[in-house]
């Protein structure tokens, strides 16, 4: 991955951008970092925070003005936070640090008077390491000497001008007007006119203002304070500090305008959420506030943030962290040369359903980048090899000769469209995809064709790129040998992988198609009112979304929109295999959407039915009412089929459609040997580590032939083993008095364990990501 | 060794072929390019080694985690 690719998803995510209150102080204050010191009574801490923005802020602290506070988001509920008052408790009650100037550097600056500006630029060139010699007339800090009694504590000043003392800068008192800035330049490096000192005022140049960002007067060399029309106090800091970071980057030989957007004064590129905070007015305080009070205070402050796109995404939640810092992470992953690489798991765990991308204000779309992260990862053979497997096998098997066929309509040569229902759909309810196919080829007059197979999903999910490539290639052709027609597509994955991967073949939504025809005459609608759930893949099909409840309005079911809907819909967790590579978190995203639905859900895709039904959430998919089973009640409390027995449906799915429709005789996929005996429960238990039937029948198989690896006289339990791909199968069984294999319990590894029978068997998945284990494993 | 994992030998159980009970036996694992060695139940004759459901799901399963993020 290219860092430019990083930078950029970087500059869309705006949550560490300055805080509206930051953004308008004009020296750059992090208010909110001193004031959630505050609220939490760490006073010291609050000081340090306001330190590393504000020189001298013994004395600074008591006098800004607060130019932020019209911009303080408090105030758009009641008052803003008084923010300068939080900074005077932070510099009364808060131990002040000395500054750590560094080494003494050749440079000399004269700073002609010796107001506000001057003091805070002297210290900003000390701390550097610069000599700064300040020329006065009368008493040091010019007009803060006659400040309103009260406006400073009486020795703040005094110890502002012992720590320059400290910082060893030098106060020359001068006789009659100030001295001639050209005249001073000969012997320093850089002159600085306090104008805010009425003593120097004089020397500001007839109508040239200073340059705004750097305090450049337009004469090199010579920089200026605040001008007659910058009058506040904090103007004054602000000309200093600008000024001070000018004459430093002469002196430094790098251009003073450079680098120096951090300091513009504007709003805040921060988006934040304003809904749902209470109310909280100001309180009235004594002067000066109690301890007490002043952190009542602070504690109004909302400690304004981003995060929009945390609340409904399980991934985005689950570490400390946002968009930007997330994808930093993961692109210090990518380029790791040495060493484990942390973050796999987490960019395994999204969902690349991009919600995130629709939430944040600025199109932030962290399943993108996620996307890219995985493609490198592949391509560099980095990517764990377990992540995925079992979706690129099982899209395999969706796409083997014995599973996948395409056929015209019976008794037509070519198809002017053709039904693919999915993988994941066939698989499940074979009976039901296929009374979808009977009536749509019922009802478009003959015409329509029959596809089985699995679109390439898993593997664009993955980040398998020439995989992907390699499946599309297959498909384009098998369309094109049927004909070149119109495909319908029932999953709402499929659509977006046709859209994304196959743009030059004619798809159509199966809903919209539907949406045309009249409804199945045994449609049925149930008497509760379901909540429609939008396929993550179909956020942005508002055309789907609209034809699925038109379809339902039609057959008369009720429903009912949840919070999360249309392009704001959430994951069920299969989406970029997040369940795969981490199944708690893909629980995590199936019960976002089912603990917020009051009713039983309606899914359009039948991965999202499945998912939420393991949940023990009732669900049914549209297609369900419209081609209802003999008890619908019952599918709609269902276990979902599992792992097997999806696999078995796209067994039955061709024997079925070959068999009734076609009328062919297809040779019969070889299905679980009968005399094996999986419990319910054994099953459930092999399939949450993705074992399948067949793999402990397969596994059986050898054993009958070699006989067990391991036997226990004792229990007459048996053990057998078998390695047919890059995992090792175990199995342990009973036999029973009639001859059938009752299993046990099935259990799988990855290690290659020498002396385990089966060990050295062929890597038969040539799919990419495996390189690094090559023909070894 | 960060990798290692031992085995105690479960009772009871003995090798099918051989009818050998089994008993700790040393034998050199491998996966994505690392191996070593650890301590198996086995049959101390044709050295035929056990993983149990624990160990493959437990131990082995974290280090072959480890391995494939290095
Ligand atoms: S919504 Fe998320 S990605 Fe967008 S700016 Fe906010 S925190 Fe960043
Ligand atoms: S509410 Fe707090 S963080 Fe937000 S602008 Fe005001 S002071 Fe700053
Ligand atoms: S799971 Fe979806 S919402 Fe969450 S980060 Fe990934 S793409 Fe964004
Ligand atoms: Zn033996």
């Amino acid at each position: 991955m290219e860092q430019s690719t990083l930078e950029s998803f970087e500059s869309l995510c705006t949550q560490d951008a300055s805080p509206a209150c930051q953004s308008n102080c004009p020296i750059q204050v992090e208010a909110a970092m001193v004031i959630a010191h505050l609220a939490q009574g760490r006073v010291d801490e609050a000081r340090k925070s306001l330190e590393r923005h504000m020189p001298l802020a013994g004395l600074c602290g008591w006098l800004c003005e607060g130019p932020c506070l019209p911009a303080c988001l408090r105030g758009r509920l009641n008052e803003p936070v008084d923010i300068p008052l939080l900074e005077r408790h932070a510099v009364s009650a808060g131990r002040g640090t000395k500054p750590f100037p560094m080494p003494q550097t050749k440079h000399r600056a004269a700073l002609v008077g010796s107001g506000l500006s001057a003091l805070v630029c002297a210290q900003g060139l000390a701390i550097k390491g610069h000599k700064a010699m300040v020329f006065h007339s009368g008493p040091i800090g010019a007009t803060l000497n006659d400040l309103p009694p009260g406006t400073l504590p009486p020795r703040a000043l005094a110890e502002a001008i012992e720590l320059l003392e400290y910082l060893k800068v030098g106060f020359r008192e001068t006789e009659g007007g100030p001295p001639d800035p050209a005249g001073l330049l000969a012997d320093h490096g850089a002159v600085f006119l306090a104008l805010d000192d009425p003593w120097a005022a004089p020397l500001a140049p007839a109508g040239g203002a200073a340059d705004p960002v750097t305090r450049g007067s337009g004469t090199d060399g010579i920089f200026l304070g605040p001008g007659a029309t910058e009058t506040g106090r904090v103007e004054a800091m602000s000309a200093g500090k600008k000024a001070a970071a000018s004459i430093d980057r002469l002196f430094q030989g790098v251009n003073p305008a450079s680098a120096r957007e951090r300091e513009a004064v504007g709003p805040s590129r921060l988006a934040v959420d304003l809904g749902g905070q209470a109310s909280a007015p100001k309180a009235a305080m004594s002067e000066p506030p109690t301890a007490a009070e002043a952190q009542a205070e602070a504690g109004r402050c909302l400690a304004c943030s981003c995060l929009k796109c945390l609340a409904p995404c399980p991934f985005l939640r689950s570490r400390k962290g946002y968009p930007k810092k997330y994808a930093r992470e993961f692109y210090n992953n990518i380029i790791t040369a040495f060493g484990i690489r942390h973050a796999n798991r987490h960019i395994n765990s999204c969902a690349e359903c991009g919600l995130c991308g629709q939430i944040c204000p600025n199109g932030a779309d962290m399943g993108k980048f996620v996307g890219l992260a995985r493609a490198d990862m592949v391509a560099s053979s980095h990517m764990p090899v377990s992540a995925h497997e079992f979706a690129l096998e099982d899209q395999e098997h969706a796409n083997s000769p014995g599973i996948s066929f395409v056929r015209p309509a019976p008794g037509r040569d070519r198809a002017d469209y053709l039904f693919f229902p999915g993988c994941q759909l066939l698989g499940a309810y074979p009976g039901t995809a296929l009374a979808a196919y009977r009536y749509l080829n019922g009802a478009l007059g003959g015409s329509v064709g029959l596809w089985s197979g699995c679109c390439g999903a898993p593997g664009r999910w993955s980040g398998r790129g020439r995989l992907t490539a390699r499946a599309t290639e297959s498909f384009r052709a098998l369309w094109r040998q049927s004909g070149g027609g119109a495909v319908i597509l029932a999953c709402p994955s499929c659509a977006s992988f046709f859209a994304a991967e196959l743009p030059d073949v004619p798809a159509l939504g199966l809903w919209p198609l539907l949406d045309t025809l009249p409804p199945p005459p045994g449609a049925t609608a149930i008497a509760v009112a379901m909540v429609v759930h939008d396929p993550c893949s179909a956020r942005l099909d508002a055309e789907g979304q609209r034809a699925v409840r038109s379809m339902a309005a039609k057959i008369g079911q009720k429903t009912i929109e949840p919070r999360m809907t249309g392009r704001h819909t959430l994951c069920c967790g299969f989406g970029g295999l997040a369940s795969e590579a981490n199944p708690d978190m893909g629980r995590e995203y199936a019960l976002e959407r089912t603990r917020e639905s009051p009713g039983p859900i309606l899914a359009w895709c039948s991965v999202c039915r499945d998912r939420f039904l393991a949940e023990g959430h009732p669900s049914l998919h549209p297609l369900d009412l419209l081609f209802p089973p003999a008890d619908i009640g019952a599918r709609l409390g269902s276990r979902p089929p599992g792992l097997s027995a999806r696999r078995e449906g796209r067994a039955l799915f061709r024997d079925l459609a070959l068999g009734t429709v076609w009328l062919e005789n297809p040779p019969k996929e070889k299905t679980m040997p009968p005399n094996v005996d999986i419990p319910g429960e054994v099953l459930a238990d092999m399939e949450s580590r993705r074992i399948l039937a067949a793999d402990v029948a397969a596994t059986l198989e050898v054993a009958k032939k070699n006989g067990p690896v391991f036997a226990n006289p004792e229990t007459g339990r048996l053990i057998a083993s078998h390695r047919p791909r890059q995992v090792t199968f175990w199995v342990e069984y009973e036999e029973r008095p009639d001859g059938t294999l009752l299993v046990h319990r099935a259990w799988c590894h990855r290690m290659v364990v020498p002396g385990v029978p089966g060990e050295g068997a062929e890597s038969p998945a040539s799919l990419e990501g495996y390189a690094r284990t090559g023909g070894r494993v | 060794m960060a990798h290692a994992f031992t085995k105690e030998a479960p009772s009871g159980w003995n090798c099918g072929k051989c009818g050998e009970p089994l008993q700790p036996v040393s034998v050199n694992v491998e996966y994505m390019g690392s191996s070593f060695f650890v301590q198996l139940p086995g049959c101390p004759k044709c050295g035929t080694a056990l993983i149990d459901a624990e160990l493959a799901l437990g131990r082995m399963l974290e280090v072959e985690k480890l391995l494939e993020d290095k």
